[in-house]
């Protein structure tokens, strides 16, 4: 799964994604699966990932871009998603992609219109079966870079289910949808505007033999739904709605088009990438082996456990070498233990009065806040859990794959697992959030992380970082910059960054070819992730 | 955590210097508010104490000594940092100091700890020593001594005269308490002077059955489910025991 092989596409299954929206408190994104053989699934809703989600956001933690969004309109089987998979097949390694449909969207039926519906009397080409606010606003979210959470349909009971689907971090996003060019909103948000054209006589064999063959209809029941509903739909709306299209593509034999449309995308998301690449927060560009004023830590606004014998000590075990993997885990479980123990005083409490067993009132305090999660950063990130764990036992915690590019150092973004509370955006924006990594050096991990927070609606303040160590010369004033309000708890303080080569590879100049730089911080704790689990 | 840290709650005029609290934050406050509560469960009970016993601990360990240490570390450079000495050992006085071996073994991995049963005899009222057992070599040791409410302080300073007893030097026992009144501490801290309390909290003092106000209730019997109010759905067979 970390492999980054750059035509490697992973295909996320929508059934679990939404099987899991909804439910379980800690409820977990499906595993990206990789899928060597290209074949893309036909599903509507897909997410396709290939190599990881690089930064999105520039060097002062904004936003850089929205993501690309393409419509696909026309007619029922006329091949939208025929050319919808085919686009994503050719763009090959754009980092996500989701494909949106608007069959998601039908409205919500009364019991009435669910009878009808199982009769086949309701009209499902009409614009007005379809819920365009909410598909714009869904659409408008992701676009924006923001979660959503969009609605589930089923055919079996004709009913909008109660459960939602959440997606998020799409570079690219295509609607499809017979009706996908025909509302003003979802226009809008459109960047390309693609409109597939086709015989009506073809569309209609096409319908007959899907229908026989895949729903098992007769024949008499689509030839009557497609006169009463089919038909004048696709004359009155989806036919007139081409008019708004950039592109017409015809149904089949369409590789040129497919061709014209893929070099079109690749050249805005290549323009777009070339305007913002010198913005971008990668770490290699905003550090230099040659730093030599680190700033001082008063300025970083670090919060620092107090600096007792003890910790000394357990920095001393945790930092040696030769310390054994047993000491290791057991020295880190403490130090998290300390540093979550020490981040909960980050967190607002409110006067509460209580009795005792002596039957005497106390007045104490309470937690002020009304939903809490930790969110660690993999791998690293969950050698604190254990320790938070212990001070926080019932709250849901989440995790972000998060690994940097071989070649060119980028963070990437591979996995979102994020507790529910923070997929919906109206409890995310009073969630308090604890990030857990063991150490900010570059900072380019936890400057994703938090910006992944951010686009979901969690309040800058209202994030607590959580970290062993933090290398005063690296990153971590970037971070201070970009996100002033963020705190960040840690047990010490190191000097400096060095270049140097992965663990593994001695040899100077690495003659294997294989290994990377990457940033080490002096004296550090090497890599605590390999420490703590391999 | 600082060692100086006052106590906000009750600040009596005179805390004995070998006195040490835990810095009295609002996060602190909220764990004692849930451990006083006589509605918490007993799980949370247990819960929430030990995240105060654990901080207590590690307060106490500041206590002990260290020598510096020069360590390489895996990126090659070097650290001065600081290596732990001195033997330490756990005492805990039964049955309430029991209650938090869990939290000190939690902070120092297998760590030898003795016992001792203190009871007030009835025919005097004074604290009598019933039972006792110590690591053979205790007198080499630095002792971190359990109890989580010190009242009047009767059975904190038998056990250490028993300590003492035993060859344990008064300035190497630590005392670690959860809750203790401001006349048990006057009292204990007067007679061993050198002798150094980790308190987490200091009450407002004590009622006429010499229970700290507004305390907790009994700590042993809460953490052991010892008297039937605190009974849950169901009786651990070591407590239906106890209880016979």
């Amino acid at each position: 799964m970390l492999n980054s092989c750059d035509d490697r596409e992973s295909v996320m299954d929508d059934d679990l994604l939404s099987t899991q929206a909804g439910t379980s408190q800690t409820a977990a994104s499906p595993q990206l699966r990789p899928n060597n053989d290209l074949s893309i699934q036909p599903k509507k809703n897909t997410i396709l990932v290939s190599h990881g989600r690089p930064p999105w956001y520039s060097e002062d933690g904004t936003r850089i871009s929205d993501a690309f969004v393409v419509a696909v309109a026309g007619g029922s089987a006329s091949g939208k998603t025929h050319v919808a998979r085919q686009i994503v097949r050719s763009l090959g390694s754009i980092p996500t992609v989701i494909i949106l449909s608007q069959d998601s969207f039908y409205r919500r039926k009364s019991p009435e219109e669910v009878e009808l519906a199982h009769k086949n009397l309701v009209d499902f080409d009409h614009p007005d079966a379809i819920d365009m606010p909410l598909f714009a606003s869904c659409l408008a979210d992701l676009k924006a870079g923001k979660q959503t959470n969009i609605p589930v349909y089923s055919f079996a009971e004709h009913q909008r289910l109660d459960e939602t689907k959440y997606l998020y971090g799409a570079s690219v996003i295509i609607t499809e949808g017979i009706l996908a060019l025909h509302d003003p909103a979802l226009r809008q948000l459109y960047d390309l505007k693609v409109f597939v054209q086709c015989d009506s006589d073809l569309m209609l064999a096409r319908r007959i033999q899907r229908d026989t063959k895949e729903r098992g209809r007769s024949v008499d029941g689509i030839l009557d739904q497609y006169l009463r509903y089919v038909k004048p739909a696709y004359d009155n709306f989806v036919r007139p709605s081409a008019s708004h299209a950039d592109i017409i593509v015809p149904g089949s034999n369409n590789h040129v088009a497919i061709d014209l449309i893929c070099t079109h995308i690749r050249r805005q998301l290549a323009e777009r990438s070339n305007r913002f690449r010198q913005k971008m927060a990668i770490p290699h560009q905003y550090l230099s082996p040659g730093d030599v004023t680190p700033p001082d830590v008063e300025n970083l606004d670090l919060i620092v456990l107090p600096q007792s014998r003890q910790l000394k000590g357990i920095f001393t075990i945790l930092r040696s070498k030769s310390s054994s993997r047993q000491d290791f885990i057991f020295f880190m479980d403490r130090l998290s233990t300390l540093l979550t123990e020490y981040a909960l005083q980050q967190l607002p409490h409110r006067p509460k009065t209580v009795m005792t067993l002596t039957e005497v009132e106390s007045h104490g305090q309470e937690l002020d806040a009304e939903y809490v999660c930790g969110i660690s950063i993999l791998r690293s990130g969950g050698a604190l859990e254990r320790g938070f764990r212990r001070v926080m036992n019932n709250i849901p915690v989440g995790s972000l794959l998060v690994q940097s590019d071989g070649k060119t150092g980028e963070p990437l973004l591979f996995q979102v697992m994020l507790p529910v509370g923070i997929r919906e955006r109206h409890t995310a924006e009073k969630a308090w959030v604890f990030l857990l990594d063991a150490q900010i050096g570059t900072g380019a991990a936890a400057f994703m992380a938090i910006r992944v927070l951010l686009d979901h609606g969690v309040r800058q303040d209202h994030i607590v970082f959580i970290t062993c160590l933090v290398a005063r010369s690296g990153g971590v004033s970037v971070l201070r910059r970009a996100f002033p309000a963020v705190r960040i708890v840690c047990g010490e303080v190191d000097d400096h960054m060095r270049e140097g080569w992965l663990e593994g590879f001695k040899a100077e100049g690495n003659p294997e070819g294989d290994g990377r730089m990457v940033w080490v911080m002096q004296p550090g704790m090497g890599q605590i992730g390999d420490r703590y689990y391999l | 955590m600082s060692p100086q840290a006052p106590s906000t709650q009750t600040s009596p005029s005179t805390v004995p210097p070998s006195v040490f609290t835990l810095p009295q934050t609002a996060q602190l406050e909220a764990l004692y508010t849930i451990i006083r509560d006589k509605d918490t469960s007993r799980g949370d009970f247990l819960f929430y104490s030990d995240r105060i016993i654990r901080l207590l601990v590690e307060e106490g360990l500041n206590h002990l000594p260290v020598l510096p240490k020069t360590v390489e570390t895996p990126t090659g450079a070097t650290y001065e940092g600081v290596g732990f000495e001195g033997k330490i050992c756990g005492v805990s006085i039964l049955r309430a100091g029991e209650a938090m071996e869990a939290g000190l073994r939690e902070v120092c991995r297998s760590v030898r700890i003795g016992k001792i049963l203190i009871q007030r005899d009835e025919e005097t009222a004074q604290p009598k020593l019933f039972y006792s057992k110590f690591p053979q070599d205790i007198a080499s040791r630095y002792v971190l001594l359990l109890d989580p409410m010190l009242a009047t302080g009767g059975s904190a300073m038998k056990a250490v005269e028993v300590l003492m007893d035993h060859g344990v030097p008064e300035e190497r026992i630590i005392f670690i308490n959860l809750i203790a009144s401001p006349e048990g501490l006057r009292t204990f801290c007067g007679k061993y002077p050198a002798l150094r309390v980790i308190t987490g909290w200091i009450d407002q003092g004590l009622n006429e059955k010499a229970y700290i106000i507004p305390g907790l209730g009994d700590f042993g019997e809460r953490r052991h489910v010892l008297s039937i109010a605190h009974f849950g759905s169901y009786l651990p067979f070591s407590m239906v025991r106890y209880c016979a």
